[in-house]
């Protein structure tokens, strides 16, 4: 759905009054874009950074006065490639609009490359709580593949970096990098264990429209890992990482006892939230938003006083339910039946019933009668059940209307 | 202006094999005898439908009067177009009877084709005679000399007999329409006879209703004349009389040995028989010999993608059918596809054409099943059954006989590539019938197969060991008993009927191999193992498994990517609702035509 206003819809049925606890700030600037990327990014193009700043304190002030969140994400692009003033400068702007609650949870994502002693001093001093350093590997054959511009030694030297800051530590990890095998990715997983983060994540490798790597496989110049040597790495890293003591509580995230980012539990369990920047999203009051993607045309939107919010949809309860169940689903510990229907008005059993019962009988759900879980196999498949989950469930097929009953040619 | 003296009117065809010039030598003719100036010439006149210009073929026959002064004298020729594939033999048969002539136009430099000699054949039957073209003279790459010699050898034909022309330029063909007034016999008949007149086509017009196509044989037609279609045993009167220049201009009467159309208020094309005989109600005459009621050689199944859009499909082919009484559709049901319509055809091209048609003209999603030919079978009782589907075909005990349609298939080739098609149509259950060539760089291959193998793959392979220069062309000579069983394909244990086909039992093993490992490919890995099994009764001859599937999982699901994932998961839903479900396994629907995989690469 595309609208140059957004629209009030006093009719809808969207939970009102709960104003966002959490906040997004888009940061579109890299040094440099990696094969695998196809997320909204400038790259060396620090030209631009001043007028993003002004547009994003724009964006900010139009929000109106000032109120308090629980959790702030900054996330990329790169945010750690921001100047020192600038990153203060972002910094300032958000916290004014949105005032991080005692005990606030702040993540800002790093780059190894990036991470100096006094980077660490200045986001400490802004209110930074969290660091997501995207390490994606240590095997310096997968980080070259992955056209990633720094090395192991790095990423042992910023993790110092950040601990000793005090930050919390989150790190990514890719795996199912062409020619990956079980061995390497072992190493992978032995050596995050043992930097001993505070969290980790860890995605097989995609290949998306609008990155390089997806006109190389196009090509035939990169071939993408099969299907079973991916389920079996993802496999791998789970086992390694929950008997390491990490707890996996969404698809692609593991924590250590009370470190879950709780930024991201808002978007699984459906709560609302601000999104500022080049191709953030927004959920505020029932309305999904998005920015334009472009980072010029989102600024020269914001410049002429246009709202950047380019997509919007306003859910109706059904499909705010649905989703729910299906975002829910997705973090391990599953869904609660009584949470879920005080929540969102209805109940799973009537929403997707018969597909819960088939899919449990498949031994891809858990149902204990109170709580639908993801069993293993299911979560290595899941994507193939929620479209069953988020339509309504097919009626058998009708035999066609025969009032005229020519058999054959007039 | 008609009825015109007999020994002054002349009646002929063209008979070309695809792209050899047909169309252009009739607009050459067209224009030369003055019937359409070169401002209203639209290249190619008569191939008036979209699809013919599309595929070069020319499917309806038409019939064109012109008028031309030749040494002080006025002529009427009739030009009646054929069309010039094998689907349709039974159609030009009955166009030539209504020739006294042909013109058998061959191309300088791509020579006797396969349909030439099935045409030309057709032709001297019908004991045409025939005037021998060599067109595109003006071509660089002209063979004059070598084409003379394959007409020669392939047909008998005297090489001083031969006119040749470009019909591009229209060069020679002033010495064409010459030969065409002194060689082609004027008809005969008798003029004050009881009326006979031979309908040879017919078109559905929406404001006139069926525009019959007739050759006067004797007697004559006037408008208000109480007439019966002999065969199919209706009256009607004679509304309008016409004859096509190349728009339908009204006349008086049609006399012995002319060409025209009638309207009689006609609101069914099913009441027109081709090859019936137009006669008076009150005395009828005899009936012209060589009816045939046209038979149906291929069927297949053709279902809506979406169940909703059944009655959608019925009006459309009910609309098809109306302008083409030949193709013929009853519903069926298959518990694989739901409900749909079995479709016969004439052959393999008509069933492509109907399909066309139905592409271009309905905005419809349909699934269509592997095309069969028309089998018959005794069985144990002695009742004969006409199988249109293979799940018609009773159990193997209660069968006496298994019979199938066999066709004398024509190949001509260069003669490099006669090994390979020999061994071709060997492979292909074939029985030679000779061998001949027709000069020394190409031969015609004969050869007595059956027409299942012929609408497989027979003429793709043909196009693929000659690289394109191997033409065919085949008739149906009869049926004849074979070895053959069902084949039936099991998903995950459940028969899916719209899969089952009819082949030779020694080749089941490997029909039933390459079927088997094709659905494999096809189908998508589900959340459980699919086995593909193949059977015939209830032995299981080839087996292939679609592994479960093992990771398909979405990673990164964070703030806008909520959005992203849901639609695109929703839409996955709506792909999956245009599969076929069979059990819990979902067949895409280009996968029912999975039978028809070779297992080799083209």
């Amino acid at each position: 759905m595309r609208s140059k206003a957004v629209p009030f819809d006093a009719t809808s049925s969207a939970p009102r009054g709960a104003m966002p606890r959490a906040a997004y700030v888009h940061v579109p600037f890299c040094r440099r874009r990696c094969g695998y990327c196809a997320f909204t990014v400038l790259a060396a193009h620090d030209a631009w950074i001043p007028r993003y700043l002004a547009a994003v304190e724009r964006e900010l002030a139009d929000l109106g006065a000032p109120r308090e969140v629980d959790t702030l994400y900054f996330g990329g692009g790169t945010p750690s490639h921001l100047p020192r003033d600038a990153m203060r400068r972002l910094a300032e702007a958000t916290t004014d609009r949105f005032p991080l609650a005692e005990n606030g949870e702040w993540t800002v994502e790093a780059n190894p490359a990036d991470v100096t002693r006094d980077w660490c001093r200045t986001v400490r001093e802004r209110g930074v709580t969290r660091i997501s350093l995207g390490v994606q590997s240590f095997s310096p054959r997968k980080l070259r593949v992955l056209e990633r511009d720094h090395d192991a030694r790095r990423i042992d030297e910023s993790l110092r970096l950040l601990f000793d800051a005090g930050l919390d530590v989150a790190i990514d990890l890719i795996f199912g990098v062409p020619g990956e095998s079980v061995e390497e990715w072992d190493g992978d997983l032995r050596r995050a264990v043992a930097a001993s983060p505070h969290h980790l994540s860890t995605y097989g490798l995609t290949f998306e429209r609008g990155a390089r790597f997806w006109g190389r496989r196009a090509r035939g110049d990169i071939t993408p890992e099969s299907e079973d040597s991916e389920a079996e790495l993802f496999e791998r890293a789970i086992d390694v990482l929950t008997s390491a003591g990490f707890e996996h509580y969404e698809v692609s995230n593991f924590a250590r006892p009370g470190h879950r980012c709780i930024h991201n539990e808002t978007y699984w369990l459906g709560r609302s939230y601000h999104g500022v920047g080049p191709g953030a999203a927004a959920y505020v009051d029932g309305r999904r938003m998005m920015n334009h993607q472009g980072v010029l045309a989102y600024i020269r939107r914001v410049e002429r006083g246009e709202s950047p919010v380019v997509d919007w949809e306003m859910l109706d309860a059904e499909s705010r339910a649905r989703e729910r169940l299906v975002f829910g689903l997705r973090r391990l510990e599953g869904v609660a039946r009584g949470a879920f229907q005080t929540r969102t008005g209805h109940s799973i059993d009537d929403l997707a019933g018969s597909a819960v019962e088939r899919f449990v009988s498949l031994g891809l759900l858990e149902d204990d009668g109170s709580i639908v879980r993801l069993t293993r196999r299911g979560l290595m498949v899941s994507d193939a059940m929620w479209p069953d989950l988020l339509r309504p469930e097919v009626a058998a097929p009708r035999e066609p209307a025969r009032s005229n009953r020519a058999e054959n040619a007039p | 202006m008609p009825d015109f003296d007999c020994s002054r009117i002349r009646n002929f065809c063209i008979i070309a094999h695809i792209d050899h010039g047909k169309s252009t030598l009739a607009d050459r003719l067209l224009e030369l005898t003055g019937t359409v100036t070169r401002r209203e010439m639209r290249d190619q006149l008569l191939d008036d439908m979209e699809l013919e210009r599309e595929r070069g073929i020319t499917i309806k026959a038409r019939a064109v009067a012109m008028y031309y002064e030749h040494e002080g004298t006025r002529y009427e020729l009739n030009l009646i177009d054929t069309p010039g594939h094998v689907d349709f033999q039974y159609e030009v048969s009955r166009s030539l009877l209504c020739c006294e002539g042909a013109l058998l136009l061959v191309d300088a430099f791509q020579g006797v084709e396969a349909q030439t000699v099935a045409n030309a054949y057709l032709a001297m039957e019908h004991e045409l005679h025939i005037i021998p073209v060599i067109n595109k003279i003006d071509l660089k790459h002209a063979r004059i000399e070598e084409v003379l010699e394959e007409m020669h050898q392939s047909l008998g034909i005297d090489p001083d007999d031969v006119v040749k022309v470009s019909a591009k330029t229209g060069l020679g063909v002033p010495d064409l329409l010459r030969a065409v007034i002194d060689r082609v016999p004027s008809p005969k008949g008798d003029p004050t006879g009881p009326l006979q007149a031979m309908v040879f086509d017919s078109h559905y017009d929406d404001y006139r209703g069926a525009i019959t196509y007739v050759r006067v044989m004797n007697g004559r037609i006037e408008p208000g004349q109480k007439i019966r279609f002999l065969k199919g045993g209706t009256n009607h009167e004679v509304l309008e009389l016409g004859q096509f220049r190349p728009r339908p201009v009204r006349c008086d009467s049609l006399g012995t040995g002319e060409v025209g159309y009638l309207v009689c208020n006609i609101k069914s094309l099913d009441l027109v028989h081709i090859g019936d005989t137009v006669s008076t109600a009150h005395h009828p005459a005899q009936p012209l010999p060589g009816y045939r009621v046209p038979k149906r050689m291929v069927y297949c199944g053709l279902y809506p993608a979406d169940g909703q859009d059944f009655d959608e499909l019925r009006e459309e082919l009910t609309k098809l059918s109306i302008n083409d009484p030949s193709f013929e559709f009853v519903p069926e049901t298959s518990e694989a596809l739901g409900f749909g319509f079995r479709c016969g055809f004439l052959g393999l091209l008509h069933m492509e054409i109907i399909q066309q048609r139905l592409e271009q003209e309905a905005d419809l999603d349909l699934v269509q099943t592997a095309p069969n030919v028309t089998y018959e079978i005794t069985t144990k009782n002695g009742e004969v059954l006409e199988i249109h589907r293979p799940q018609e075909v009773p159990d193997t005990g209660s069968i006496d006989e298994f019979r199938q349609p066999i066709v004398r298939v024509n190949i001509i080739v260069p003669t490099e590539s006669i090994g390979p098609v020999m061994t071709l149509c060997q492979d292909r259950r074939g029985e030679p019938k000779g061998n001949e060539y027709l000069s020394p760089s190409r031969a015609m291959v004969t050869y007595e197969l059956p027409l299942a193998e012929v609408i497989y793959d027979l003429h793709d392979k043909l196009k693929s060991i000659t690289r394109g220069y191997g033409t065919m062309d085949y008739e149906l000579i009869g049926y004849a008993p074979a070895d053959l069983v069902r084949l039936d394909i099991l998903v995950n244990g459940k028969r899916v009927d719209a899969l089952s086909f009819i082949c030779h039992r020694g080749d089941s093993d490997r029909r039933g191999r390459q079927v088997v490992k094709k659905l494999k490919s096809e189908i998508d890995r589900h959340m459980f193992e699919v086995a593909v099994q193949a059977a015939i009764g209830s032995r299981v001859i080839a087996r292939e498994t679609v592994p479960a599937m093992r990771k398909n999982v979405t990673a990164k699901c964070y703030g806008g990517d909520i959005t992203r994932k849901r639609k695109l998961w929703a839409k996955q839903r709506e792909g999956k609702k245009r599969m076929k479900s069979v059990g819990n396994v979902d067949i895409p629907q280009k996968a029912f035509l999975a039978v028809l995989d070779t297992g080799e690469k083209k």
